[in-house]
């Protein structure tokens, strides 16, 4: 037999601990890039020419080198200019970095796919344009996108394993530390991939789901309606 | 009110609006008509300054509306503020998907003018009620015929109380049973007295409420004249052509089905007179 229960069981509260670990830090840095990346997003459409310019060299900065690197150089590289943050902190700081640049691409995409004539319309009621952004435009481009964020939240779930490499204690750094004790590298690889399976699997369901439920558009609860009615409606289509 | 005047639009080289000028008095309805293309719609856009006009100026209330008299841009508060006061319908709609009905209605007061809550509420209400789709408020514009939702963009409109409203074919992308209603609700808006300029190829709601109508082709106006004298004795050659155009495809497509019995018989009689 190649897995072994027994030190399984044993690896298991350490492994637990530290699937805690890639949890909070898929979730601090995936609320942080859902919100800067809509930023991100702006910036690059600004009146401002220098904003946009920094803004964009940030984002074809991360999107053209690989976010290893991006870790490694936050937490190894940037202490030399006196730049110190604890492994945990580097790994918030590069991922949703990363991330968000990522995000302002799908934001910017959604707010592109917005029918011109929405922003007719508003400017014609005489809304200015920071309004009609973020009251007409932008709710319309994040329902949009929602489908795609959500792929980038598993995948940035996924990402987090590479944290490991600058001595975050989540859930793959806790596997190597206890496979090269125990040597068992069978068992612990086993159960460190099950583990990220038992979330990842669920998440991605739940993004299909969600995206199946988007494209049914805008409705009322019809609640006055008989739910009879309804499913004839549905039928009939 | 509106006062348009020496307009130029071009996009890229196609020269798409060439000198117009054309001004539009207070309670006056004038209809604008003329081929695909001509430049009909740019000229509406251009009043309200969706398309920033390469020349000329436009005055409202004789003020200058959008730049000051260098031509430099005005603020985009001040331009936004000026808008507010001119309502423009779209051939599509355009109602905000993600509002209920009552919230598209509320959108404008909510946004733009910031008045009390109850109060524009109540306003939108009336509106809806006066267009004839109060009991459609919580519902999303998704949910409604198109008649219903060009209805409903009228009362959008009207929620800001704007001195003129500006319709840009807006019975275009209706089914032709739902013309009518869009029509009827129109025909309100004219009795009450409101400017208003409207591009159509409804030509018997033309004949019926125009004060005026402007020929336009090839992004110029033609001719002008009342509906009277333009559909019975057109002056030039292009006008008559486009009129029998349109005459011979409104015969083809005249017995249309229509629950409003004033729009049955407007619609039906096409008194033009072609020489
Ligand atoms: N945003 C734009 N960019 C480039 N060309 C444009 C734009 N808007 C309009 N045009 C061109 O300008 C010309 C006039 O267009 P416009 O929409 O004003 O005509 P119209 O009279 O309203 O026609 P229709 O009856 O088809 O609505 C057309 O040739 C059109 O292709
Ligand atoms: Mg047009």
């Amino acid at each position: 037999m190649f897995f072994n229960p027994e030190l399984a069981l044993d690896a298991l509260s350490t492994l637990s601990l530290g699937l805690l670990v890639t949890i909070l830090l898929t979730l601090a840095c995936g609320f942080t890039s859902l919100i800067l990346g809509i930023f991100v997003a702006l910036a690059r459409m600004s009146r401002f020419w220098l904003l946009r310019i920094v803004v964009n060299g940030y984002v074809q900065l991360m999107r053209s080198t690989p976010l290893l690197i991006q870790l490694i150089y936050i937490y190894f590289a940037l202490p030399f200019i006196g730049i110190r943050l604890d492994p945990f902190l580097a790994a918030y700081v590069g991922l949703s970095l990363h991330v968000s640049a990522y995000l302002a691409e799908v934001y910017r995409g959604g707010i592109e796919a917005v029918p011109k004539g929405q922003t007719d319309a508003s400017a014609a009621l005489g809304m200015r344009p920071s309004v009609i952004m973020a009251r007409v435009v932008l709710p319309q481009a994040i329902r949009i996108v929602i489908p795609s964020l959500g792929n980038y939240m598993v995948s940035l779930f996924k990402d987090t394993s590479l944290a490991a490499v600058i001595t975050v204690q989540e859930l793959l750094f806790r596997g190597q530390i206890f496979a090269a004790r125990t040597y068992d590298y069978f068992t612990i690889y086993t159960l460190v991939f099950a583990m990220y399976f038992a979330i990842g699997y669920p998440a991605i369901r739940l993004v299909i789901y969600i995206e199946k439920k988007l494209k049914r558009g805008y409705t009322a609860k019809l609640a006055e309606k008989p739910a009879r009615d309804i499913a004839v409606m549905e039928e009939t289509k | 009110m509106i006062e348009v005047r020496g307009i130029y639009k071009r996009f890229d080289d196609n020269e798409v609006l060439t000198d117009i000028s054309l001004t539009i008095n207070e309670g006056e309805v004038v209809a604008i008509i003329g081929p695909s293309g001509s430049g009909k719609s740019t000229l509406l856009r251009c009043i309200n300054y969706l398309e920033p006009p390469d020349k000329g100026d436009v005055l409202i209330d004789g003020e200058l509306a959008y730049r000051d008299f260098k031509g430099k841009e005005l603020s985009k508060a001040k331009i936004a503020s000026t808008r507010s006061t001119v309502g423009m319908v779209f051939q599509h709609f355009d109602l905000f998907p993600h509002m209920t009905v009552l919230d598209n209605v509320c959108s404008g007061p909510r946004f733009v003018s910031k008045v009390d809550k109850a109060e524009y509420q109540q306003r939108a209400k009336k509106l809806l009620e006066r267009v004839g789709v109060a009991e459609k408020q919580d519902q999303y514009p998704g949910q409604l015929s198109g008649g219903q939702q060009q209805r409903v963009a009228i009362a959008r409109s009207l929620a800001m109380e704007p001195a003129a409203m500006l319709f840009d074919e807006p019975t275009s992308s209706l089914d032709p049973e739902l013309v009518g209603e869009v029509l009827s609700v129109m025909r309100q808006l004219v009795d009450d007295g409101m400017t208003m300029a409207v591009v159509t190829h409804e030509m018997g709601f033309v004949r019926q409420v125009a004060d005026r109508v402007i020929f336009m082709d090839c992004g110029k106006i033609v001719e002008e004249g009342t509906p009277e004298a333009l559909f019975t004795n057109p002056q030039h050659e292009r006008t008559r052509a486009f009129l029998s155009a349109i005459l011979s495809h409104t015969e083809r497509t005249k017995p249309e089905p229509t629950s409003d019995p004033q729009t049955i018989v407007e619609e039906s009689s096409y008194p033009i007179v072609l020489p």
